[in-house]
């Protein structure tokens, strides 16, 4: 008799405004996972009559086992880009989902759940491209959440966006990938009292 | 005083005031008393005269023990000559410890005329612990040989077409920028070359000018013919190093004395002590944290003021836990030397860089790195330039912290002061990062950031460099600074080199203009270990 799989299934919510790469950001989540972390994935993407310019979101389940639902009801992470997006999905934040932000385009009132903030937009502006905020938040994203592999999430991107800006988008990822774990160090330092560097 | 010849005695050099204890050294002298052999007495004035440099270059010139013999206290000629003797003592004894050489090698007596007896029981026992203790291990300064008037001629030559100054254009660009010139001192970088090249170093104007030089690199930035006038400065003082010409050491060429007794192997500094007990160190760490001089700058001129170089080591060393390195530290460490190449004394420099890349090569290492402009600067580039392979990089730590905090999720404390910048000429120019510390100056958040009228490339220098020429333009120079910094509305004067921190602090004791002078100075490094966050 084979041993009972531990069921673990995390389910995502990726939303912003049209234009950011919302879509694309939630099926490289979902490809990584699968194609990379061999697990089962769906992505259900809304273009709602806000689509064009307006809201979007990308709804995405990953799991060890097959998925029979692929919609979202109850995000365990909610990755917000615009006002309108967080808006939307907060109420269906539960007290121990995870919310991550692009924080110069979200304003949280009071977050229900533990938030993670990233300036992902500016970043890619500094980048030179900002159109790759997106990129960024996924790199953010797997850092602060580990919902899918670095290494996935790095093949994914790379066979995903346009010939020739692979590169650079790697960058973007690595990024945001580096400000997740620093964000992290950041919290656990805090937690401890020593955020700052001299002996208080 | 000679150094030591092959017979096993040891130096004891005693400096004898002339008044009360040279009268008990004569008693004994007279009857016969067996003052220790290994003792050489020097006569001197009053003891109180014997400054710190003295009793240093002592011990740089082969002296195993060292006494300082005045009046007690209160029985000196000329009153205070007992106090300064006690300070200089303490001062030195300070310095011998970090030095390594021990401050048991200096001690101070004072005595009466009729306590000969008790002299020269002082004598006996400092004799006999000098002689427990052995030779204190600086070696003699290797002998630069007189050239004679043919070889100059052709030394001479080599350089000016190494240098290629014959590719000046006579322009006056750098004339015209040479911070120097512009302060009102008859002096010109183009006129010392052109004179260089038509009738040596002996031509009038060359050799005084020489010395005043700061190297500040400002006229090589400028010259459409890229004549590096600064290192062709730095070989002429070179050379005169092989004529009997001294050069004009600042401080009674204390900071030399310093720098030539660390270029003999056989002693063993002892650096490092006293850190805060929070700092984390790691004597395995492939990353290794090179301080620098600022221990022996803090002990030195606090007799003025209330320097704070040292804290900016300290503060590195904070930052670089900050974020998680634990660095190694070389309780050994040496001078860079710096100030021994760029004031002339490359054989005594060349000595001390190959101990230095020996023993960092030694440890097996990945990377230095290091706060001070010129230890970056010399480590960095210059070894790499004279020869020596280094196997390991050299990192400015303002690139480390920029690459830490590239990566996001700290912040800064918002701080309730007007700043503006002195660039390190170093660091700047000469290295080329004129940005980095902009980088880490825009994430802080002062009231503002002003910069000052001649900043980044077109800074101007803090008045000295390699403790050689200061004088009264040195002076007017570092007023004007003062008065540029006062002019953008700053009350903090930040600084990213320990001694842009002593000049500029050194300008403001000016007792007449001190109120107009006076800003708050800090180091960048210490500013960000003050007020970094991590967001959380
Ligand atoms: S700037 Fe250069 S070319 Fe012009 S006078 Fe000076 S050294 Fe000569
Ligand atoms: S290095 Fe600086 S001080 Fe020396 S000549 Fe050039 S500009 Fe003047
Ligand atoms: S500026 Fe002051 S501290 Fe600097 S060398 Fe001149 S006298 Fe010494």
């Amino acid at each position: 008799m084979s041993q009972p799989v531990q069921q673990s299934q995390t389910e995502i919510i990726v939303t912003g405004f049209g234009g950011q790469g919302i879509i694309l950001a939630g099926r490289i989540l979902g490809m990584a996972a699968s194609l990379g972390d061999k697990k089962e994935s769906t992505l259900v993407q809304a273009y709602g009559p806000e689509s064009r310019g307006g809201a979007c979101n990308a709804q995405v389940i990953i799991s060890n086992t097959p998925i029979h639902y692929p919609y979202v009801n109850t995000p365990d992470i909610l990755i917000a880009m615009s006002q309108a997006g967080y808006d939307k999905f907060v109420t269906a934040l539960a007290d121990d989902s995870v919310l991550l932000i692009d924080e110069d385009l979200v304003r949280l009132q009071q977050a229900p759940c533990d938030h993670f903030a990233i300036p992902a937009t500016r970043m890619a502006e500094n980048l030179g491209n900002k159109m790759m905020a997106n990129i960024i938040m996924l790199g953010f994203c797997t850092a602060v959440t580990g919902a899918v592999s670095s290494r996935a999430a790095q093949v994914t991107i790379a066979d995903s966006v346009p010939r020739g800006t692979s590169e650079r988008n790697i960058e973007a990822f690595g990024k945001g990938f580096d400000y997740g774990l620093s964000t992290l160090k950041g919290r656990r330092k805090v937690a401890a009292g020593q955020a700052g560097a001299l002996a208080s | 005083m000679a150094n030591k010849t092959d017979d096993k005695t040891l130096n004891i050099l005693l400096f004898l005031c002339n008044w009360g204890a040279h009268a008990a050294f004569l008693t004994l002298q007279d009857q016969l008393r067996p003052i220790p052999h290994e003792i050489r007495m020097v006569r001197v004035p009053c003891a109180g005269r014997i400054d710190r440099a003295m009793l240093l270059k002592a011990f740089a010139q082969g002296a195993d023990g060292v006494a300082l013999v005045g009046c007690e206290p209160g029985t000196c000629r000329y009153g205070s000559g007992s106090a300064n003797s006690l300070q200089n003592t303490d001062d030195v004894q300070r310095i011998l410890d970090i030095m390594g050489l021990g401050r048991e090698r200096l001690c101070f007596g004072a005595f009466l005329p009729e306590e000969s007896e008790e002299l020269l029981s002082f004598l006996q026992n400092f004799a006999d612990e000098i002689n427990v203790l052995g030779p204190a291990g600086i070696e003699a300064v290797p002998v630069i040989s007189a050239l004679n008037a043919d070889d100059l001629h052709q030394e001479l030559r080599q350089l000016v077409a190494a240098y290629d100054i014959h590719a000046c254009q006579d322009c006056g660009k750098c004339t015209s920028a040479c911070p120097l010139a512009l302060i009102g001192k008859p002096f010109s970088p183009r006129a010392i070359a052109s004179a260089v090249i038509t009738g040596g170093i002996h031509s009038p104007g060359v050799q005084e000018n020489v010395w005043s030089c700061l190297t500040c690199g400002l006229c090589y930035d400028r010259c459409p013919s890229a004549v590096n006038f600064p290192a062709f400065i730095k070989e002429l003082r070179h050379l005169y190093r092989h004529t009997a010409l001294p050069g004009q050491e600042v401080h009674g060429g204390f900071f030399h004395s310093l720098m030539r007794s660390m270029s003999s192997a056989a002693i063993t500094p002892r650096r490092w002590g006293g850190l805060p007990d929070e700092i984390r160190t790691d004597p395995e760490s492939p990353i290794l944290f090179f301080g620098g001089c600022a221990p022996y700058y803090d002990i030195f001129f606090g007799k003025h003021s209330r320097p704070q170089t040292n804290k900016i080591l300290i503060d590195s060393l904070r930052l670089l836990n900050f974020f998680d390195v634990a660095p190694r530290l070389l309780t050994d460490e040496r001078c860079c030397g710096h100030d021994l190449l760029w004031s002339g004394d490359k054989k005594n420099f060349e000595r001390l860089a190959r101990i230095n890349v020996e023993r960092l090569n030694g440890l097996g290492i990945e990377t230095v790195i290091t706060t001070c402009p010129e230890c970056y600067m010399t480590l960095h580039t210059t070894y790499a330039d004279e020869g020596l392979e280094l196997k390991f990089k050299v990192v400015h730590l303002y690139d480390f912290l920029e690459e830490q905090l590239d990566k996001g999720a700290v912040d800064f404390e918002p701080f309730d002061q007007v700043i503006t910048f002195q660039d390190s000429c170093r660091l700047g120019r000469l290295e080329g990062k004129v940005d980095l510390p902009r980088k880490l100056l825009k994430r802080l958040q002062p009231a503002r950031f002003v910069e000052m009228k001649e900043a980044a490339g077109a800074s101007i220098c803090c008045g000295n460099c390699a403790w050689t020429g200061c004088d009264g333009y040195s002076k007017a120079l570092q007023v004007r600074r003062l008065e540029q910094a006062h002019a953008t509305g700053s009350d903090l004067l930040v600084t990213s080199c320990p001694k842009c921190q002593l000049h500029l602090a050194c300008a403001m004791e000016d007792p007449f203009r001190r109120e107009q002078l006076e800003i708050e100075l800090m180091d960048l490094t210490s500013i960000i270990a003050q007020t970094i966050r991590w967001k959380g």
